[in-house]
């Protein structure tokens, strides 16, 4: 058996976690960054790159480059056209069915795409512990987590994911519930607790109680579509207004600036949008924006978060001041706006002495450990988040599980006939709140087979209804004058027929050596970006020119001039045994240039100073 | 198309399928071999539960015995289990989520009481019967309904909303005292149940029973009415804010 990790799929970000002695810890990279941009680029020998590499190329090849896919996992082209617009990938895909996304010459689904995701991060915890000396360091199993309002076809599509990356998903659990484990670990404490999850693409608020060591949750609601990207998007909105229309490169180059002027005012009262000269806007862009102006931009959709919130407080029974504790959880809590709201909102300040962003994984981790360890001090309770019903008669939805429904939770429904001998039934399946079918989403249309042949009205069928707790449905039936157990057929509304699993398995394999090309592309990259990046630190160093009028030769210089230029070259390339030379070359010719920098470092730390300090 | 549920034999045991034992139909594991037993065709939230059939429970009684099933039985602490033990916590979990959520509220707790003493649903008359006034109502609802008329017929003509909401309001008092009749004769009769459960006839407890289901009938009857009172009372303040909760349904 390999390692269990809890993974935060994220819409900006994703994270890998894991439980060592007891004690959740998220696992970085060499620089110490934890976080996965939840971003795919296809390269153009269809090698796949994932993460801040992918990123870097939003900037220059944005059309085969996906990000924010969690927003299309479980939905239909309908739902998603009007923001596909501003992305710079197609989406497309029939009505009813699954969006298609469209990057280079290939299309892929969302669960593809979050697949790529995932392997990235199962990757990176493989290194992680192989670096630990770890003789069993192959991950293949984990927890994911999701967001608490995401439906059923939601859920499945990041479960498919899960599968299409090679790892077995123990368990698909909610993000505020998750984030509340991590919350509870060092508090013994018992009372209730409103998790106020504002991530980078979807909202959700669950109110918990905690007593005993289970954490149950009482209800819960949101918003799977806002987020920080919306506040991103009426930002970038704002400049295009301005600027016009752009190509899809200079799109991303602003909406990189404007988050970097968002997590600015985070801070401080005043920021800069600010681009460099780019394709269509050969004069770069500047604008001065104060906090003020930053909150009256983005208050409607910080006030489109206190709907769910007054509705889950309504149905768990609760008035605001009565929930004991409020945390938060999420990037776009640190904007000042949302938590002065949620803090007057509650009548007390917000919790948020673990990290925003990492508080979901190191969840999903505990879960993960709990799962596989049968540690039984905490236990989670989580509830479906929408209510269950099936189409009746003249378009109605008849609820069967009422949602904040604790989970696993079943429901039953009886069938019969309406023609003498008719053997099959049609079954559709429906997930929401309102009255009619056409107001509720469809999760899917069951075949109920193989009833014995009986005069109309005389059958039977008891079809059974099971959320499991993951959140997803399965369906059973039996016949019980008979007893004869039903088959059902299912076709998913808006997900993935087994059938399509596991073609995708079949197929990803067949790309795992470019995948694993790309790799090897990457680090040679990111290896040769480092000593760029340190070579140009010392020359560009105040004390330079002392430098080469003294210890360096000319000739020395010129040679490191020739190799920088000759590696950065190399980089614009996807060779990587060039890259891997041309870093050589630069290392090898600044090995002089390092010890000279190395000697001054020392003596400048020295000077000044008396030996009793030293 | 919904026909009626067929009666359901109650077993008495249940055999082990780990073990192949016989055990109670109480009992949640197997006495011979201690592994979680399958559901099998469990009917009685209050014996599943460990509690007397009353209807008086205390809250924070019925809560401590939800966690501590909740810890024996949930899918969480059977991953490494046989896959019959699996579907066992799952089944056993699935039924403790219902049987708590049942029990929690007085009403759901007088319907699954109704239901295993025998008695027809509350809830399919309620829907099918729809147009049919308990008798002990006729009075209240013909003068609501030639309320509501006049007042949709003024609306229609053009009247103040304000002076028609305080009509409203005017016509929903006296259904409102229904209400809080109905549910002091439903905590009355509960408590008459439970002083019955060891002394009474069946008969006196079967009429007791029926007194509860035909309360409870009126009281659904009474809550509709009050539904409609405040629809119609959102569509005079269509302006204001109305007090019809929102869609919960993602965009899109």
């Amino acid at each position: 058996m390999g390692k269990v990790v809890g993974i935060d799929l994220g819409t900006t970000n994703s994270l890998v976690a894991y439980v060592r002695d007891g004690a959740p810890r998220v696992i970085r990279d060499s620089t110490g960054d934890a976080l996965v941009p939840s971003v795919v680029s296809l390269g153009d020998e269809g090698t796949i790159f994932v993460g801040r590499e992918a990123q870097r190329r939003l900037l220059t090849t944005a059309a085969r480059t996906v990000y924010s896919v969690k927003r299309f996992m479980g939905r239909g082209i309908d739902d998603v056209k009007d923001e596909a617009a501003l992305l710079p990938f197609t989406v497309s895909g029939e009505a009813g069915g699954v969006v298609r996304i469209g990057v280079g010459d290939r299309e892929f689904t969302p669960p593809e795409i979050s697949a790529f995701v995932l392997r990235e991060l199962k990757q990176r915890a493989e290194d992680h512990f192989r670096e630990q000396g770890e003789f069993d360091f192959e991950v293949d199993r984990a927890v994911i987590t999701v967001p608490a309002y995401f439906n059923d076809a939601q859920r499945t599509a990041t479960r498919d994911a899960g599968r299409l990356a090679g790892l077995e998903v123990l368990r698909i659990i909610s993000e505020p519930t998750a984030a509340s484990l991590a919350y509870g670990l060092d508090k013994k404490n018992r009372g209730t607790i409103a998790v106020y999850d504002l991530g980078g693409g979807t909202f959700d608020i669950s109110i918990l109680k905690v007593e005993d060591g289970v954490f149950q949750a009482l209800a819960t609601s949101g918003d799977t579509h806002l987020g920080g990207d919306d506040i991103d998007r009426v930002l970038v909105e704002r400049v295009l207004a301005e600027v016009g229309n752009v190509p899809a490169e200079t799109l991303q180059a602003i909406r990189k600036a404007v988050i970097q002027a968002k997590w600015d005012l985070s801070d401080h009262e005043h920021a800069e949008i600010r681009v460099e000269s780019q394709a269509g806007l050969p004069n770069g862009y500047r604008r001065a924006i104060t906090r003020a102006e930053f909150e009256v931009l983005i208050r409607p959709l910080v006030d489109r978060t206190l709907g769910p919130v007054r509705q889950a407080l309504s149905d768990a029974g609760l008035e605001p001041h009565e929930v004991d504790e409020v945390v938060l959880v999420g990037g776009a809590t640190r904007t000042p706006l949302v938590r002065r709201l949620v803090a007057e909102l509650f009548g007390k300040t917000p919790h948020s002495d673990l990290n925003p962003d990492e508080v979901v994984a190191l969840g999903a981790a505990v879960q993960a450990d709990i799962l596989v360890s049968g540690r039984r001090e905490m236990l989670l309770l989580d509830v479906t988040p929408l209510s269950l019903g099936i189409e009746t008669i003249g378009g109605v939805v008849s609820k069967i599980i009422m949602r904040n429904s604790t989970i696993p939770a079943s429901g039953r429904e009886m069938y019969t006939t309406s023609v003498d001998n008719q053997t099959a039934v049609d079954i559709h399946v429906m997930q929401g709140e309102r009255e009619l079918v056409a107001d509720c989403r469809s999760l899917a249309r069951f075949k109920l087979r193989g009833i014995p042949p009986m005069p109309a009205g005389l059958p039977r069928v008891e079809v059974r209804f099971q959320i499991d707790a993951n959140g997803i449905l399965s369906v059973g039936a039996r016949e019980l004058r008979t007893s004869v157990e039903q088959s059902i057929e299912v076709k998913p509304s808006y997900g993935l027929t087994d059938q399509e699993v596991e073609r995708m398995l079949i197929e990803s394999f067949e790309h795992a050596q470019a995948d694993f090309d790309a790799r090897l592309l990457i680090e040679a990259r990111n290896e040769a970006e480092s000593v760029i990046n340190a070579t140009e630190k010392s020359l560009r160093r105040p004390d330079f020119a002392d430098v080469t009028a003294g210890e360096l030769t000319k000739d020395e210089l010129a040679q490191i001039d020739r190799t920088l230029a000759d590696l950065k070259h190399a980089m614009a390339g996807t060779e990587r045994e060039v890259i891997h030379e041309k870093t050589h070359a630069l290392n090898h010719a600044t090995r002089h240039l390092a010890e000279i920098m190395m000697n001054r470092s020392v003596r400048e730390a020295l000077a000044g100073r008396n030996v009793k300090d030293i | 198309m919904t026909p009626d549920s067929i009666p359901v034999s109650h077993v008495s045991t249940l055999e082990c399928r780990s073990c192949g034992a016989g055990a109670p139909v109480d009992e949640h594991f197997c006495p011979q071999c201690s592994r979680i037993l399958a559901l099998g065709r469990h009917g009685d939230y209050f014996a599943f539960f460990g509690l007397p059939r009353k209807l008086t429970i205390a809250q924070d009684d019925l809560e401590r015995r939800f966690r501590e099933l909740s810890r024996k039985f949930h899918p969480d602490y059977y991953y490494n289990a046989t896959p019959t033990e699996r579907l066992a916590s799952l089944e056993r979990s699935s039924y403790l989520n219902d049987a708590y959520r049942a029990l929690r509220v007085p009403a759901t707790r007088i319907e699954h009481l109704l239901a295993i003493e025998g008695l027809p649903s509350t809830k399919s008359e309620g829907e099918s019967g729809a147009a049919k006034v308990p008798p002990a109502l006729l009075e209240e609802v013909f003068e609501l309904n030639e309320e509501l008329d006049e007042i949709r017929e003024q609306r229609e003509a053009g009247a103040e909303p304000t002076a028609l909401a305080s009509r409203l309001d005017a016509a929903r008092a006296p259904i409102d005292r229904k209400r809080e009749e109905h549910e002091r004769q439903i905590e009355a009769l509960s408590v008459q149940w439970d002083s019955q459960a060891e002394s009474a006839t069946p008969a006196e407890r079967r009429a007791t029973l029926d007194a509860l289901r035909e309360t409870l009938l009126e009281r659904n009857y009474i809550n509709n009415l009050l539904a409609t009172i405040e629809r119609e009372g959102s569509g005079l303040s269509a302006l204001g804010p109305g007090p019809q909760a929102k869609s919960q349904e993602p965009r899109g």
